[in-house]
């Protein structure tokens, strides 16, 4: 430091006092990662991307929605958004909107028909991908945007597996899925429908005419209800009933329908057998609390006047001339360590009968991992995967529902995602970059809510019982572009610096230096007082002990 | 969310010695960087004399007059004369006090230059009692406060110096606060704008004297806002009251409970405070009805 630097009359500038002796403690720009990207199955930067709906680039959000899933106006209808629960405003107000935010920019990219990019180059590799469902779309999305050759085989009529099979048109329109799939393909994907890897030496032989293979066939056989007989004609397996209706066919059962299950599965049979005109009963095991399905398609499915009989089991069913009789008991349930473990006690005394003309067991599917049984080896009920999905044959990949248990569909799409980054450092397309280490998120209590009033949450509106009956139209509505700007404001930000400044300007000292992107200390002046971290809305700075080098 | 709009020129330097987290430093960088170049400091003994800078150390770029602390008004008016006998009338000369030097000290001299409506815009830090001396009271010290020299609580409520101003008619009084950083440099601005007596009064929360930690200066300042504590207000003229931030959010306990000057205090002392503040908010209320932009 030049002393005699300053223009000042007689005297020297105090610039020649380093204050940063006095520090014990210094701020640092650390931008840890907020705790909706923590709970995000794909990672999805959303603190980042809703700061550019703030602004009203739409474009710009859209693009950072989509580096990590390609499905935003199909995420943003049936995701079961674990950022809304994980959401820091929850203890402030309410949650962000997130999912209804997420739906609102893909329902935009739809609208301007914005498409993917080209990938930069071309590589040479090519992958096959066996599935085209959520993780295999989502796979072969990641692949083509590094410029691998992608060849996807798919055992149905038309791509979107569970997306199109399973999921009602009342929850995602297939004008959406076909959109969002087709801006996939238009990427430059070879799809072969129609086109069933049937064992193990079909997929051997894939493995020998491409670099690797991506395997994500689903959990596409119906778990077995005990005590019933499948051959019955009023006996409809769950996945059957829903492509059927999905597909438009005409429903074949009797007016009054038993819904066995009490899954996501489950609802979407029940409210589609509603909308067939059924009188439709839930009977689940679980306690209506702890239904595995989310709560709105509980809620929902009850304002439609679906009936709910909760920790109950079905012990015998009589057919009779007037229909089914389900004898049931009351069961004590309690859940179990892992999703999906239980144990039941039955209620001696409590047995009572249900009436019916038709049961659907909805209670979860199985993969079929027998057909790739001498060429993957399997862990349980699924095929098993190392730490990249990589299965015990060196170059297939898998995941999605086959090879793990968290069967959302956003949770597909993040297995497809990292799946694809395994694939592409198996070829040598890509090297190995650090694995994106979960390191601890910012708490609540790093958010400065005095610059968060309190603002109720905008809540896309539902379309009401009498219009939802009616036909397969969609029940939950986007959010109009004032509800999203006013919900984007909402959002804390948490961990990612929006630049408003106030770092620089509440610094008694005048210790922090603004850059082009972000903000640097002057360790020669910091007194390490923390105000600069106090004053942070969003919790981007924090104070760490200063341990000089 | 606003942001914060002022420049920052450079006019107040890095390596000053405020205690770390100091918020009399932080006004002091927006009041001088939005005074400007064309500017000469008045300094009274207090924090913001050590601040400035001793000899030959200077954390400010404009030059300052280090003068007695009985004396600020009085030294800048005569400063202010000078350069009117110079020509240069549009030279700011900006006197920096304490409330030691403010409301006890050197209320003579600011009352006479206040009647004598001299062209200077006069700044106190108000940080409730003699800080830079150990912590003693003045007759700024709130009511229960304990400082040095009242360990058992101040038995007297804080002197309503804005009233005494008031009564002299000049020009401007405005009360502004750390954590309301647009308010505070737009009234500088305004004030640097009005020829005559100009006063603003800055609340300083102070780190070792109310007994907070080092990141909880702007916090305090902000409570005490939003409680009605220090309202946030001006008077022109000395009768036309504006209020700049028309409405109370928070209890006067919420802004008591993290200072440890406060710590002693009963329920019944609580509910005191909080019924004095409630009468004074109400009473300036009343006076800026119709006034308030």
């Amino acid at each position: 430091m030049n002393l005699l630097q300053s223009s000042l009359w007689t005297t020297q500038s105090s610039q020649s006092r380093l204050t940063g002796t006095w520090r014990s403690a210094m701020p640092d720009y650390r931008n840890l990662p907020s705790p909706c990207l923590g709970a995000c199955p794909v990672s999805g930067r959303i603190a980042e991307w809703i700061r550019h709906v703030g602004k009203q680039d739409y474009r710009a959000a859209w693009e950072t929605l989509v580096d990590n899933n390609p499905f935003p106006a199909i995420a943003g209808r049936i995701c079961h958004h674990p950022c809304e629960s994980a959401c820091n405003r929850q203890f402030h107000d309410e949650t962000v909107s997130i999912c209804s935010l997420e739906r609102f920019v893909g329902d935009s990219a739809l609208a301007e028909g914005w498409r993917f990019d080209a990938p930069a180059a071309e590589r040479g590799q090519s992958v096959a991908i066996v599935g085209g469902g959520p993780a295999g779309l989502s796979a072969a999305y990641q692949l083509r945007r590094r410029g691998l050759r992608v060849v996807l085989f798919e055992s149905r009529g038309q791509l979107g597996g569970l997306l199109r099979y399973g999921i009602p048109d009342y929850r995602l329109d297939k004008a959406i899925l076909d959109g969002e799939v087709q801006r996939i393909l238009d990427l430059g994907v070879e799809v072969h429908l129609n086109s069933e890897i049937l064992d193990a030496a079909a997929l051997e032989k894939l493995r020998r005419d491409h670099d690797a293979v991506y395997l994500a066939t689903g959990a596409t056989s119906s778990k077995v209800l005990p005590g019933l007989d499948y051959a019955q004609p009023w006996v409809i397996d769950s996945a059957e009933f829903l492509a059927a209706a999905n597909s438009g066919a005409p429903s074949q059962t009797g007016p009054r329908v038993v819904v066995v299950g009490g899954g996501s599965a489950a609802m979407d049979v029940a409210r589609t057998a509603r909308r067939l005109g059924k009188e439709v009963t839930v009977l689940a095991l679980e306690p209506e609390h702890l239904l595995p399905a989310q709560r709105v398609e509980v809620d929902e499915a009850l304002e439609e006047g679906i009936t709910f009989v909760t920790g109950a089991m079905m012990k015998s069913l009589d057919a009779g001339a007037g229909g089914l009789t389900l004898s049931c008991i009351r069961v004590d349930f309690k859940p179990g360590d892992k999703r999906g473990e239980f144990s039941l006690a039955p209620m001696a005394g409590t047995e009572f009968e249900l009436a019916a003309d038709a049961v659907v067991p909805s209670i979860g599917q199985n993969a079929d991992t027998s057909r790739w049984s001498g060429l993957i080896d399997s862990a349980g009920p699924l095929v098993a995967t190392d730490g990249s999905w990589q299965t015990s044959a060196a170059g297939i990949f898998s995941g999605g529902d086959v090879a793990s248990m968290d069967r959302f569909v956003t949770q597909a799409v993040g297995m497809g995602k990292e799946a694809a980054a395994g694939i592409a450092r198996f070829i040598g397309a890509e090297a190995d970059g650090a694995a994106g280490a979960k390191g601890p998120e910012v708490p609540f209590s790093e958010i400065n809510t005095h610059y968060y009033p309190p603002v109720a949450r905008n809540i896309a509106a539902t379309a009401g019982v009498a219009e939802r009956l009616e036909g397969f139209g969609e029940v939950q509505q986007g959010l109009s572009r004032a509800a999203a700007l006013a919900e984007a404001s909402r959002c804390f930000s948490c961990g990612t610096c929006i630049y408003c400044d106030n770092c620089y300007f509440y610094c008694p000292d005048m210790a922090i230096t603004k850059l082009e992107h972000g903000y640097e200390v002057k360790t020669d002046y910091c007194k390490g007082c923390g105000l600069c971290v106090e004053e942070c809305p969003t919790g981007s700075v924090m104070m760490y002990e200063d341990t000089r080098g | 969310m606003e942001l914060i709009k002022y420049q920052d020129e450079g006019q107040f330097s890095s390596g000053h010695v405020a205690c770390g987290g100091c918020v009399e430093a932080l006004a002091l960088r927006v009041i001088l960087n939005t005074v400007g170049k064309d500017a000469i400091g008045v300094v009274s003994p207090s924090c913001s004399a050590v601040i400035c800078g001793g000899y030959p150390m200077s954390a400010v770029k404009i030059p300052v007059f280090h003068t007695t602390l009985e004396s600020g008004a009085a030294s800048a008016s005569g400063i202010k004369r000078a350069l009117l006998a110079q020509g240069k009338p549009d030279t700011t000369v900006i006197c920096l006090a304490g409330d030691g030097g403010t409301y006890d000290i050197g209320l003579q001299a600011l009352s006479s230059a206040a009647e004598r409506n001299e062209d200077i815009l006069y700044i106190c830090f108000d940080n409730e009692g003699y800080m830079n001396t150990g912590g003693q009271k003045s007759s700024s010290t709130p009511k229960n406060a304990v400082t040095g020299s009242t360990p058992a609580g101040k038995t007297t409520r804080k002197k309503n110096l804005i009233e005494i101003l008031a009564a002299h008619r000049i020009p401007y009084i405005a009360t502004v606060s750390p954590s309301h950083l647009n308010d505070l440099a737009a009234k500088v601005e305004k004030a640097k704008s009005i020829r005559g007596t100009k006063v603003i009064i800055v609340l300083v929360p102070c780190l070792p004297g109310w007994g907070l930690p080092d990141n909880a200066a702007v916090r305090t300042a902000r409570k005490a806002v939003e409680s009605g504590v220090f309202p946030l207000f001006e008077v022109f003229d000395g009768v036309d009251y504006r209020l700049s931030v028309g409405t109370r959010s928070q209890s006067v306990e919420t802004y008591l409970k993290e200072q440890k000057r406060y710590r002693h205090l009963s329920a019944d002392q609580i509910a005191g405070l909080q019924a004095e503040t409630d009468a004074e908010w109400d009473r300036l209320q009343a006076r800026a009805v119709g006034g308030q932009v």
